[in-house]
């Protein structure tokens, strides 16, 4: 499916020589508002993400790490540079062409609000599926049902599971439709540490055993270090990375960032 | 907190505004109907006060309801009025029924034109707008509508009957308006000198003498004067007292049209405080954490119930004057569109804003707000601090309560009951339809009390096929139509009103429609009918009746006659004595008795008389004849009023003549011959009917059609009417869809998100207010036709009950064309929105 080979980037070189990549940035820049009111959320970010890795991205608040996100996910336009997601460049699709990269090849979880609170747990699943037209695969289903261990939570209505419980919830929508990537932007960010531990731990599953590209914002070093690789932001700019971080180094690099 | 409100509401101005609209509508309407009807009010009292500082003094005869004919003032009267010293001139008023003629040569109209006498000098009162007054006995004016719709132009010859039926020929020298006199309006009007209108009325005295007195004289002191010198069978009235008395007439008259118009003003503002009401639900209920917060930084349940109150009299003082704006609007359009159908009313009136108008507008505008806000404040209070702590908003749930439920029964039972006791009420009518109006509001209370109850099934019901018709958009929209019953019924129960008052219309008229039809079918099996334009008591020559006879075209021919005569036993009592031939063309319905028996030396009798006279089929009455003396007659039938045209005391024909001797026809009813068609036979009829000028001839279609006219009109109007309650609930589906829409900016972008495209999310937005229109427009259809079936069993006979599908089925699909209609703009702000930005936002 990804054929496309990947400019030889740091990152990847690091790892293996010849990675397929899911999501290629070149040069992205984002401006908000024009003249004296414009901010520069992101300055020329050049980053890839490697097919079935797990990777994180961290920086302060207002480092433009949301807005990296939606760029990358086609949820917002860019001002200058290329998204490639698998081998489709994105910037120039129509918003119907978006709509249906969305719905085909990326999934999303949210900080919160992810689900919709008319559906139950299981119809909240299937939603990208239904929405797409598509049949699930059972197989699939029964797996990542399992995996995220809600099977005798299925019939229930959001408002009835915790927030942990809504997440894993979202995570499996996420998984269910087998997108190129999956982007979460904190998705931990309104969990205590236990449930927290237990989205990041299904997130790492997910990535291990089902070959998922996941794409994580977060500002807790700890759940940085589920991921395979962390990027750092600071103004707009990719400033540094780690390969196999830990919840150490990770807090070392962000102190670093921050003097 | 004050400031905390204004700022909420500064920051909200364009949902305020159209929260405000649909208040705005409804003190609109109330107002404007009282700005129209106190303009026209003022009208006729300007225009009365007018014509009054002309006339001194007025002299009318006093009502004498045991004489047979109106009294009046004889010419002797008048002349000892002229004597009375202090009077400068007195002028005697008459008017009566002379028919004009078309240029067909046939009288113009249905009613007779009537005749008006123009005085001369200070005195007169007519307008002319064009020529002259009418001077010699040979000149006549005409109203200005005759004469354009009869094609007369000044100089022309007009011709018209003077109650004996003989042509005169008038010259036609001036045109004039006939103001505000509706009855001049309506039937037309010829002005000619005192004198020619005396010769040609026939009239033996005046209707009206008015006075003017001797320059400096002093009206009151003239009108004792000249009381004393006519004595006491007349009433005598100074100008202004004239003036008042007149204008309070017509009050009482615009007093019935503002409250009929007040009636769907109510219904409007109804509508309003359901929308009103759903509004301040849904705002309080989203900002839950806003008010949870509040609580929270220290604010007490008072100041949060005050901080929701104050918005809503921010809201209705803005739409009251808005309204009240509006009104004037409306009120002046309407004028304006008066003037233009050349409507009886003074036009040229300033346009007038009482202060009545004012404060009735203001405080309805504050009482239906400030009451409809007053459950939602008071649910707002109810927040509880900790509310401001959870992360995702609580979907609100609802439960049936034991309370509502037994409330709803109640209600519902109360409303059938009282139904059921107007509908089985002893002599139906008028009372009967009230008991049953007064059952239907109950019921409809109860339906509005349980309808969050039903509201899911419903959706499930009607989102059946749109679940299966637009996939997931669909089954989404059906699972929100459901998500919130509470809302979703008050909503749709405000569409639902209107939808039943005219679903119930709708069956009303067309039940009327059917059984009217079905009887003149069986009454009347007659092709045309011929009457005398002067009305029942002139009479048709019989020898129209036997060219008819002579006529190729013509099948059958049934004359009718009739007669007055006194009843042995019941004093000085007349009685319309009729008869009926034999035919059998032509069997009316018996209530008793049979018409089989129906021979000479027996009669029928209408239900009522028959009653009075304590009479039944079998016992005898005494008529005194003219011809044949008293003659007894055995009761061998009785029969309904309504359903025909007979007289009250009908008799077989051949003994007519016989009692009464050869009178004229007074209706003649012709069949034309099987196999001539409808023209062809017309055409013969009216050339037979030609030399009688004053025959009109109907055909039973144009009767019909003229009746079916009258109750598509009577639709259209209350259509019209009741479309402003309509668009209000509209508005009430576009606001909480909007409201909807803005509450769930997450779920719409999360749906974006995960695929979902703009199309679908707007369709999505669609079919739920689809969904909302066709459960509003369902439930109000059931009850209209179950209450346009419950009002129309209190006629007292038998009726054919009719639902008109082809209406009843275009008030679904327009309920559900209005709902897309409402979502349109929600749906269009809710698909543009930014998927970032509504992410973002919290
Ligand atoms: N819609 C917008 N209009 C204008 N500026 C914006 C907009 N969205 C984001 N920004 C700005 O862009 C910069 C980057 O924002 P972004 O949301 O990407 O930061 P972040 O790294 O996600 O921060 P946080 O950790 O607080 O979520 C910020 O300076 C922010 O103020
Ligand atoms: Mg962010």
């Amino acid at each position: 499916m990804i054929r496309r080979a990947a400019r030889p980037s740091v990152a990847a070189m690091t790892i293996t020589t010849d990675v397929r990549h899911a999501v290629v940035a070149k040069g992205l820049t984002k401006i908000y508002g024009q003249g004296d009111a414009a901010v520069h959320a992101l300055r020329g970010v050049d980053v890839s993400f490697a097919t079935g890795a797990f990777t994180a991205i961290m920086g302060p608040s207002g480092s433009g790490k949301s807005t990296l996100m939606h760029c990358l996910a086609g949820l917002d336009t860019v001002t200058e540079g290329s998204v490639t997601v698998g081998d489709t460049e994105i910037t120039r699709l129509s918003d119907k062409q978006l709509t249906l990269l969305r719905r085909e090849r990326v999934g999303f979880v949210f900080q919160a609000f992810n689900l919709l609170p008319t559906l139950t747990a299981e119809q909240n699943i299937r939603l990208p599926l239904e929405i797409a037209g598509r049949q699930a695969d059972q197989v699939l289903f029964d797996r990542v049902i399992d995996t995220v261990g809600l099977r005798d939570r299925l019939s229930h209505k959001p408002s009835e599971l915790s927030g942990g419980q809504q997440q894993r919830v979202a995570v499996a929508r996420a998984l269910i439709s087998k997108p190129q990537v999956i982007f979460a932007d904190e998705p931990t960010g309104n969990l205590d540490s236990r449930s927290g531990t237990e989205v990041l731990a299904f997130l790492r599953h997910s990535v291990r055993e089902l070959g998922q590209t996941i794409v994580m914002v977060t500002h807790d070093p700890g759940a940085a270090s589920y991921a395979d690789r962390v990027i750092f932001l600071r103004d707009g700019l990719m400033v540094s990375e780690l390969i196999e971080p830990t919840p150490q180094t990770v807090l070392d690099t962000l102190l670093k960032l921050e003097a | 907190m004050l400031k905390t409100t204004l700022a909420g509401l500064r920051a909200h101005k364009l949902r305020l505004l159209l929260t405000s609209l649909a208040i705005t509508l409804g003190v609109g309407f109330i107002a404007g109907t009282f700005v129209l009807t106190d303009t026209i009010e003022v009208g006729f009292r300007q225009k009365f006060t007018a014509d009054a500082a002309k006339i001194s003094v007025a002299v009318k005869p006093k009502d004498n309801p045991e004489a047979q004919e109106a009294p009046t003032i004889p010419a002797d009267a008048l002349e000892r009025i002229r004597k009375v010293p202090g009077v400068a001139d007195a002028q005697g008023l008459l008017q009566g029924p002379t028919p004009l003629l078309g240029r067909d040569g046939k009288a113009a109209g249905n009613i007779p034109t009537t005749a008006i006498s123009v005085p001369t000098g200070t005195l007169n009162r007519v307008i002319v707008t064009s020529g002259d007054f009418p001077a010699r006995p040979t000149d006549a004016i005409l109203d200005e509508n005759t004469a354009k719709t009869r094609r007369f132009a000044i100089g022309d010859t007009i011709t018209v009957l003077d109650t004996k039926g003989a042509r005169n020929d008038f010259t036609l020298v001036g045109l004039f308006d006939t103001g505000v006199n509706q009855n001049l309006a309506y039937t037309g009007a010829v002005g000619f000198t005192t004198d020619t209108a005396q010769r040609m009325t026939g009239a033996k005295g005046f209707g009206e003498v008015d006075v003017a007195g001797a320059e400096g004289s002093d009206p009151a002191r003239l009108r004792d004067a000249v009381a004393a010198a006519i004595g006491a069978d007349y009433e005598v009235k100074t100008g202004s007292q004239l003036a008042d008395e007149l204008a309070a007439q017509s009050n009482v008259e615009t007093s019935y049209l503002t409250l009929m118009l007040l009636l769907f003003g109510l219904i409007a503002m109804f509508v309003a405080a359901l929308v009103i009401y759903n509004t301040f639900n849904i705002l309080v209920a989203q900002r839950t954490r806003e008010m949870a917060l509040l609580r929270c930084i220290g604010a007490t349940r008072a100041q949060i119930f005050g901080s929701i109150l104050l918005e809503s009299v921010v809201v209705a003082i803005l739409s009251s004057g808005l309204g009240l704006l509006l009104g004037l609007g409306l009120g002046a359009g309407a004028m304006a569109g008066l003037d233009l159908l050349d409507a009886p009313v003074p036009s040229g009136a300033a346009i007038s804003l009482t202060p009545r108008t004012i404060i009735l507008a203001v405080v309805i505008g504050l009482v239906v707000t400030v009451g409809a806000a007053l459950l939602p404040a008071r649910a707002a209070t109810r927040v509880a601090p900790i509310a401001a702590l959870r992360s995702q908003v609580e979907e609100q749930t609802f439960k049936a309560g034991l309370v509502r439920t037994i409330l709803a029964t109640l209600f519902l039972l109360a409303g059938t009951g009282v139904t059921i006791a107007g509908i089985t009420m002893d002599g139906g009518g008028g009372d009967a339809l009230i008991v049953i109006m007064a059952g239907g509001a109950l019921f409809f209370l109860g339906v509005l009390i349980l309808s969050p109850v039903i509201m899911r099934p419903l959706a499930s019901f009607v989102g059946w096929l749109p679940r299966r018709l637009f996939g997931v958009p669909g089954s989404l929209a059906v699972d929100n139509a459901r998500r919130n019953p509470k809302r979703a019924a008050t909503t749709t129960l405000a569409l639902t009103i209107g939808v039943t008052l005219m679903t119930l219309i709708s069956v009303i008229t067309a039940t009327t429609r059917a059984t009217i039809n079905a009887q003149l079918d069986a009454q009347f099996p007659v092709d045309y009918m011929i009457s005398e334009q002067r009305g029942p008591d002139s009479r048709i020559p019989r020898a129209l009746a036997a060219a008819l006879r002579q006529s190729p075209e013509v099948g059958s021919v049934i004359q009718m006659q009739r007669a007055e005569a006194q009843l042995e036993g019941s004093g000085t009592e007349k009685f319309q004595v009729g008869n009926f031939p034999a035919s059998p063309d032509f069997r009316p319905q018996a209530t008793t008795g049979s018409f089989d028996g129906f021979v000479p030396g027996t009669v029928a009798l209408v239900d009522g008389t028959a009653r009075s006279l304590g009479r039944k089929v079998g016992d005898t009455i005494q008529l005194k004849t003219e011809q044949a003396g008293t003659v007894t007659l055995k009761i061998a039938a009785t029969f309904d009023r309504d359903s025909s045209d007979l007289a009250p005391i009908t008799i077989p024909q051949a003994e007519f003549d016989r009692y009464f001797g050869a009178l004229d026809d007074a209706a003649v009813y012709v069949n034309a011959k099987d196999g001539v068609a409808p023209d062809v036979a017309r055409r013969a009829v009216e050339a037979i009917a030609q030399p009688y000028p004053t025959a009109l001839v109907v055909s039973s279609t144009e009767i019909r059609s003229e009746f079916e006219d009258a109750l598509d009109m009577m639709l259209m109007i209350f259509g019209g009417l009741l479309g402003l309650a309509i668009l209000i609930s509209v508005l009430g589906i576009a606001n909480t869809l909007s409201l909807s829409v803005h509450e769930r900016t997450h779920e719409s972008a999360l749906l974006r998100a995960l695929g979902l495209t703009r199309p679908q999310l707007r369709r999505m937005l669609s079919v739920e207010a689809l969904l909302l229109g066709l459960i509003g427009a369902l439930i109000g259809i059931t009850l209209g036709v179950v209450f346009g079936w419950s009002a129309m069993q209190t006629l007292p006979f038998d009726i054919l009950f009719r639902a008109p599908a082809d209406l009843i089925l275009l008030f679904l699909v327009l309920s559900g064309l209005a709902g897309v209609l409402a979502a349109l703009l929600p749906a269009r702000r809710a698909s543009r929105a930014s998927i970032v930005d509504a992410l973002a936002s919290t």
